[in-house]
């Protein structure tokens, strides 16, 4: 049967020892008839060292992974049965401590066992993979290589000890280090053992101290005008870390700039104030049947009968549970945030849309400022403007701002080239493009974004709440602080409700539109 | 056909479109070397789009450019009213330099003296038809009475009446090319542009729209730059023809100097395939009437001949020489001045003079 010699001559090329073992299994695997249950018991003894022989390093992390974690919990399960010993005379620590080293112990032996058993399951089915690489690309592994041993050695020697030292200690805590670290300094004698621990197992170790800065404070001179105070630190006071240190700065930074341009804040919480007094005063001033009726009536306008009876189900869902006037309250402030985000985000989107360089620009700082946290926005919130509707409002525009860059850039690039070229053809100018061919076939994609941007000021409108924003969020807040679940659940519902009512209009409104 | 003698609307003298950074210098070595596209290419990372092309269109002419895709027919026609920058040369509209025109002139001829056909349409698809086709009025600030007015004219014109309050979207293929010439058409420009206006269109809808625009053509006498891929709708639509291929113009002519004299294997490729019936007429096929006598045939006597005009084309001649054993005589005012056998004749419809 020369031809079955034939089809198993690349096999045992490939395995090399153990060649005909290697041929049976591939044979199998490509003809679909290996045991569902089928191991390598070489695999299952050798483990990670059959796999560094072979040379497939991704069998190789496998099974090291297993064995190690294994290894790891032999270790903790001495380190807790020795803490029960030396704390033999607390009986709930015994207890505890014993308890863990058993679970570890059960764990060690899980692990291993059904960690080899899925390793050596493993074993041929990946080996294959790397015979099929094999077959491309001949510099891929073959056969079995005691050279490849070293590498193992070296590896392991370099993880297996201080992992397991790790496990059977228990890592100190900053403080300590910290005390150790200014004994040191101090000049007193500290064990080789405790200074390993706080370099090599505990929270990353603080690698320079920094002599603590100026304290820096902004009083008034004899005429009342704000001077600049640096006050050195007090002699002995100890050194400060890099955290430390740069978060002075930016304190002393922040408050410079309140201190001496505190005008400027002033003028923009005036003028956010007029702005929202005016959208209040619609809002709010208006007696509820009236904005009632006119909601109600935009909606019908914009989006039709079946979203006007889910809105007006809303409507009466706020007004029956007494939280009329804190929703409308929150409305003003969502309003108020959407109009400045358009404002802002609309030309800076055909900015962005228009320029490659503006693009280049504004897109990361977008980026950042979608991934910062909505809370971090309250802290510069807070530092420029202290608190209430006017901070709560500059948060929202941050968090809120992006997509309306992003989508009208979006409409913008998305108008064909083909299009443009025609009203060039016809003699239009750079406005004449913008305002006749450009805006209005970018208008869906804008209209997204005046959704989006609303939809997120009214989250971020709930939590400015927590810097005395006011409206539905402080329901939340309140409720979140004195665990009045109830009331925190129906004030919950009727944010969402909320959201869903805008939602729905501006989406319905923008269907139509196309 | 051509009237030589009036002044040309469009012209276009030695322009050279090198597209890609390196232009000027690319621009350079091609005049120096004269490289062919792929070595500028690999040499400049540039684009040749159009290669010293000189060509020149009368008032009133429809002078078609023809080439297959790739070729720079859109990149030419594009100079003309400078939505592209020549890399080199100079275009002339009217006998004014486009490339000179200050931003305010050229938007006010592009507005104004050149309307633009476009393969794909290029419809504003946010406004109505109406509104489509005024917009070049709206751009110079017409107001919205006179511009509705025009545009319905025009409207009417496309034979699109009735259409004016819909939307692009809501139209036919061939109806939204009708919009696209009438949008063309709205200001009255002398000069009409037109990239492939058709070769979207099914062949049937395509066919009417041709012979409605040579209709249309024929009353409002506009300079045409008819651009097409097609050698049938050249020969159809063109009172002359410019063959481009790879950025150059390889022949120009009338379509009888294209079909019966092509410059080289490329054109004769591109003929091969054409109907000569109404391309070719008596005067190139026949043969004088002493070169037949002196062959050896015997003219039989002129009543007995049928005869025709030597402007008739050969459709009209083989009528005449169906069912009929003389050969055809030409007459020129009533005299004699060629022959046309039936030998001839099969040679012309073959193509071969
Ligand atoms: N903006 C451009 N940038 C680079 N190359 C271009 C550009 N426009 C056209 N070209 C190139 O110029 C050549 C001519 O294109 P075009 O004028 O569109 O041909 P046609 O209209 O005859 O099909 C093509 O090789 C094309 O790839
Ligand atoms: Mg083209």
């Amino acid at each position: 049967m020369s031809s079955d010699d034939d089809i198993r001559k690349p096999f045992l090329e490939f395995a090399g020892p153990n060649g005909n073992y290697y041929a049976n299994v591939f044979l199998k695997i490509q003809k679909a008839t290996l045991s569902r249950t089928h191991l390598n018991p070489v695999a299952l003894v050798g483990s990670f060292v059959w796999a560094a022989l072979r040379g497939n390093w991704l069998l190789f992390t496998i099974g090291f992974v297993i064995d190690l974690v294994a290894a790891i919990n032999v270790a903790l399960h001495f380190k807790f049965a020795k803490a029960a010993v030396d704390n033999v005379d607390r009986a709930y620590l015994v207890e505890r401590y014993e308890g863990w080293s058993q679970s570890h112990i059960i764990a060690a032996v899980v692990i291993f066992i059904l960690g080899r058993l899925l390793f050596s399951w493993l074993a041929d089915r990946l080996y294959v993979i790397q015979y099929n690489r094999w077959r491309v690309n001949n510099s891929v592994n073959s056969g079995v290589s005691m050279a490849r041993l070293v590498i193992v050695t070296i590896v392991s020697a370099l993880i297996v000890p201080p992992m397991i030292y790790r496990a059977s200690q228990f890592s100190p805590d900053a403080r300590t280090c910290i005390k150790q670290d200014r004994a040191i300094d101090r000049g007193e004698e500290v064990s080789f053992k405790a200074r390993f621990d706080c370099f090599a197992i505990g929270e990353f170790p603080t690698l320079f101290w920094i002599e603590r800065p100026d304290q820096i404070s902004f009083p008034r001179d004899e005429n009342g005008e704000r001077i600049v105070q640096r006050t050195p630190p007090r002699e002995g006071s100890p050194p400060v870390n890099l955290n430390t240190l740069v978060a002075q700065k930016i304190d002393d930074g922040i408050g410079y700039v309140t201190v001496f341009y505190s005008f400027l804040f002033d003028e923009i919480t005036r003028l956010l104030r007029t702005m929202l007094t005016v959208i209040t005063s619609v809002f709010v001033g208006t007696p509820w049947p009236v904005t009632m009726g006119v909601l109600l009536f935009v909606a019908y306008r914009m989006a039709g009968i079946r979203t006007t009876i889910f809105v007006g189900a809303s409507l009466i869902y706020l007004a029956l549970f007494g939280f009329w006037q804190t929703a409308m309250d929150t409305l003003s402030l969502v309003v108020a945030a959407s109009i400045i985000c358009v404002v802002i985000g609309l030309p800076t989107g055909i900015w962005v849309g228009k320029s490659k360089r503006a693009q280049f620009i504004v897109t990361p700082i977008l980026d950042v400022m979608q991934t910062i946290p909505s809370f971090v926005y309250l802290l510069p919130a807070i530092a420029f403007f202290s608190i209430g509707k006017p901070p709560g409002i500059l948060a929202t525009v941050i968090f809120a701002a992006p997509p309306m860059v992003r989508l009208t850039a979006l409409g913008i690039r998305q108008v064909s080239e083909d299009t443009k070229e025609a009203a060039l053809a016809f003699g239009a100018n750079p406005r004449q493009l913008l305002t006749k061919v450009e805006l209005p076939l970018a208008l869906p994609s804008i209209m997204a974004g005046i959704n989006q941007v609303v939809m997120m000021s009214l989250s971020m409108v709930v939590i400015a709440a927590l810097i005395g924003a006011g409206g539905m969020g402080y329901i939340v807040t309140e409720a979140l602080e004195n665990t009045e679940t109830g009331r925190g659940v129906l004030a919950g519902v009727g944010i969402a409700l909320l959201a869903m009512m805008i939602d729905r209009v501006v989406q319905k409104a923008n269907l139509g539109r196309r | 056909m051509t009237d030589s003698n009036c002044a040309n609307v469009v012209e276009t003298r030695n322009v050279w479109k090198i597209f890609g950074d390196r232009a000027d210098e690319a621009l350079e070595a091609v005049r120096r070397d004269s490289l062919s596209k792929d070595e500028v290419l690999e040499r400049f990372d540039a684009v040749v789009g159009v290669r010293d092309v000189s060509i020149s269109a009368g008032a009133g002419e429809i002078f078609c450019i023809m080439g297959l895709s790739g070729s720079g027919k859109s990149t030419l026609v594009r100079h003309i009213n400078r939505l592209i920058e020549p890399t080199a040369g100079e275009i002339l509209v009217n006998g004014v330099n486009v490339g000179a025109l200050k931003p305010e002139e050229l938007l006010a001829m592009r507005a104004e003296s050149i309307g633009m056909v476009f393969q794909n349409m290029a419809l504003l698809p946010h406004r109505t038809v109406r509104d489509n086709i005024a917009f070049a009025l709206e751009l110079r600030n017409v107001d919205i009475f006179t511009r509705n007015n025009v545009a319905d004219k025009v409207i009417e014109l496309v034979s699109l009446k009735g259409y004016g309050d819909r939307y692009p979207s809501e139209l036919s293929g061939g109806m939204q090319q009708r919009v696209g010439l009438a949008r063309a058409l709205a200001a009255d420009p002398d000069i009409l542009l037109m990239d492939e206006p058709f070769s979207a269109l099914d062949p049937l809808i395509r066919r009417g729209l041709q012979d409605e625009f040579l209709e249309l053509s024929a009353s409002m006498k506009k300079t045409t730059l008819f651009i097409t891929h097609d050698l049938d709708e050249a020969i159809r639509m063109g009172s002359r023809i410019a063959i481009m291929k790879d950025g150059e113009i390889v022949q120009t002519g009338t379509p009888e100097e294209i079909v019966t004299k092509p410059a080289d294997d490329y054109v004769a490729d591109f003929v091969a395939g054409i109907s000569k019936l109404r391309l070719v007429y008596a005067h190139t096929v026949m043969i004088n009437i002493e070169e037949f006598e002196s062959e050896g045939s015997k003219l039989p006597a002129i009543e007995e001949c049928p005869w025709a005009h030597p402007e008739d084309d050969l459709d009209k001649l083989i009528g005449l020489a169906v069912n009929q054993e003389n050969p055809v005589i030409i007459m020129d005012d009533s005299t004699p001045v060629g022959v046309v056998t039936k030998d001839a004749l099969l040679r012309g419809i073959q193509g071969e003079t």
